[in-house]
């Protein structure tokens, strides 16, 4: 279609989206000025735009007591993850082999994470912090893992059992939570593995995984048969053609997927609330926050928390950004 | 591919949705015909069908049930005309600028949607912007009652969920073909019928899917109701799933709350049958 081309009307639409930008981040900017106001400030009766900015509910939510050299810690740590990310952005031109870089990128992380509770006294978001990472990681990697043999064969095969299985995938995609929390609840207990980041993983695993195939499947669908034939006619089996030829040519899809799996991990709330009590995510440690009805719990702490719990997902999307969009736009329009 | 090939690529994902969905639905049923508490977890009473009487026999549940048929009612339609209008101005533009606008109206979607409710009921508390331009312009204070959370909740899933169909949409109107539009704009078609004649019949299954979707996805809402409400019965706007929760989690209940549970999977079900059907003649199609 030709784009509008009247002045008029180009303003007219400018002007309409970013009354949609507005409204879309309005709350997040009013929460993040929040978070910087002190508590006289954030209950003002007359709302202040402009204040003097304390980073105190952040230290409170984040530490349990200030070390003597805070602000250099801070920077170290604000400069080496900037370093890491930077590396990993511009890897392709460093003369090195990739995948040493990104395994080296995600010891370094990990070396990070362990090392900071032992240099720094932590308040307990820390441990909602860990655990969101355990949790997230292994969901999504045994969710996408799993899904992807599976979604492969769905893609190629065309016997009714194929169909039969997306169906039934699409009717537990939209089963409620509640429906399968006492089972867990129970069985867990009565085995043991109740409270454990294994039973978030593996029940999160579980609840993901039609999800996870249908998109996939979309994915798998738009790679010509010929591709893999022509691997099998050279002798490999077809396991060994779907890893070295057909992921390969998928691999953004997997990416996009995998993104979308860790929104809806990181999204959880209810079965990892009731499921757990001593390994709580960031999304479920955030409750203690909330505070009550029409009294609501001090604003800025809420809202330092609030900022907290979700910065580490929105870095991950803005890492993958491109095949976040993209990955919308190819799963759902071919799937 | 073969057959034996097939289910031994499937085998992993199927273990694991067998034993993890299958089975705990079945066993949730089982267990909705006994009378379980947290400290009778491991003792469950057998009472038959007792539980699923006195559900259906609640009138809160119907009461519930009738809140979630409202939200539906006015939400799905809304995020539907609201994300064709937003994808239709985003397809308006060209460069740089387009993605910073899709970026920021996704950010509702990507934020957790139990931290995204803090965030917006934090607008509306004593201390906050909207609360404060409502008592500028009507003079009274903003409290919350039955009827402005039920509004608020209204409001937040429709911004909660507009961003899918926004995007859905806007990737669907990239695949329209140039010569189509361009065919139709030679043909003296105004803007009007080519969005009436061109667009909306090549996003109609998409349209299809997200409606059906959404409809199923709002019988599990529950993260926002959760937050706004903080389980207050004082408000009445307890979804059906708050009411599950409620009956399981608060009151303790479990063999009751697993009744809940089921009556819920059936009434899915029953509004699933058309996307199933959707579903099954598409993919008989492709075959």
């Amino acid at each position: 279609m030709r784009p509008i081309t009247h002045p008029l009307a180009r303003v007219c639409v400018h002007l309409a989206l970013s009354l949609v930008v507005l409204v879309s981040t309005l709350p997040f900017i009013w929460t993040l000025l929040n978070s910087f106001k002190t508590k006289r400030d954030a209950n003002a009766r007359v709302p202040k735009l402009f204040f003097t900015p304390t980073v105190e509910s952040y230290t409170t939510v984040l530490l349990d007591s200030i070390p003597d050299n805070a602000a250099l810690i801070g920077i170290l740590l604000f400069a080496s993850l900037v370093a890491l990310v930077v590396i990993g952005k511009f890897a392709k031109y460093i003369p090195f082999p990739n995948k040493a870089i990104y395994w080296g990128i995600v010891a370094t992380l990990a070396v990070i994470m362990w090392g900071i509770p032992r240099v720094i006294d932590v308040a307990r978001i820390y441990d909602n912090f860990l655990s969101t990472v355990i949790v997230s990681v292994g969901a999504v990697t045994i969710s996408v893992g799993i899904g992807a043999l599976a979604a492969y064969a769905l893609a190629r095969y065309t016997g009714i059992a194929g169909i039969v299985i997306l169906l039934a995938a699409i009717a537990f995609r939209s089963m409620p939570r509640m429906g399968y929390i006492l089972p867990y609840f129970q069985v867990g207990q009565a085995i043991g593995i109740h409270d454990t980041h294994f039973l978030l993983i593996i029940v999160l695993v579980a609840v993901n995984q039609p999800f996870t195939i249908w998109m996939l499947r979309a994915f798998f669908l738009s790679v010509p048969r010929e591709i893999e034939e022509a691997a099998m006619v050279d002798g490999a089996s077809r396991l060994k053609a779907f890893v070295k030829v057909v992921v390969p040519v998928v691999w953004p899809g997997i990416v996009a997927t995998s993104l979308f799996t860790l929104l809806v991990v990181y999204h959880e709330f209810i079965l990892i609330r009731i499921l757990t009590q001593s390994n709580q995510t960031l999304t479920v440690a955030m409750a203690q926050f909330i505070g009550g009805v029409s009294v609501p719990g001090s604003i800025p702490r809420q809202s330092a928390a609030a900022v907290i719990s979700v910065i580490p997902l929105i870095i991950v999307v803005l890492i993958f950004q491109k095949q976040f969009v993209k990955g919308i736009g190819d799963g759902a329009v071919k799937g | 591919m073969k057959r034996t090939t097939f289910f031994r690529f499937t085998a992993p994902s199927n273990i694991v949705m067998l034993v993890l969905l299958v089975f705990p639905l079945i066993y949730s049923t089982w267990l909705g015909l006994h009378f379980i508490t947290f400290r009778t977890i491991n003792e469950p009473v057998f009472v038959g069908l007792a539980n699923f009487q006195a559900v259906l026999n609640d009138p809160a549940f119907w009461a519930s049930l009738r809140w979630t048929l409202v939200i539906i009612g006015i939400t799905v339609p809304a995020h539907i005309v609201l994300g064709f209008l937003i994808a239709l101005l985003l397809n308006e533009i060209k460069g740089g600028l387009r993605a910073i606008y899709l970026a920021a109206s996704l950010i509702p979607m990507i934020v957790v949607p139990l931290i995204g409710t803090i965030v917006f009921k934090q607008l509306f508390d004593p201390s906050g912007l909207i609360a404060w331009m409502y008592k500028s312009v009507t003079g009274d204070i903003f409290v919350f009652d039955a009827t402005s959370i039920k509004v608020l909740i209204l409001l937040h899933t429709i911004w909660i969920i507009t961003p899918w169909s926004i995007v859905l949409f806007f990737a669907g109107m990239q695949t329209i073909s140039q010569d189509q539009a361009d065919a139709s704009s030679i043909d003296g078609a105004n803007r009007r019928q080519q969005i009436r004649h061109v667009i909306v019949p090549h996003l109609r299954p998409l349209i299809i899917l997200s409606t059906l979707i959404a409809v199923m996805d709002m019988f599990r809402l529950f993260d926002n109701v959760f937050v706004l409400t903080r389980m207050n019965p004082v408000f009445a706007a307890d979804t059906v799933m708050a009411y599950n929760f409620r009956a399981a989690m608060v009151m303790g209940r479990l063999g009751l709350g697993n009744a809940t549970a089921i009556i819920l999977v059936i009434t899915i079900i029953v509004a699933l049958v058309p996307l199933m059907y959707v579903t099954y003649r598409e993919q008989i199609d492709q075959r």
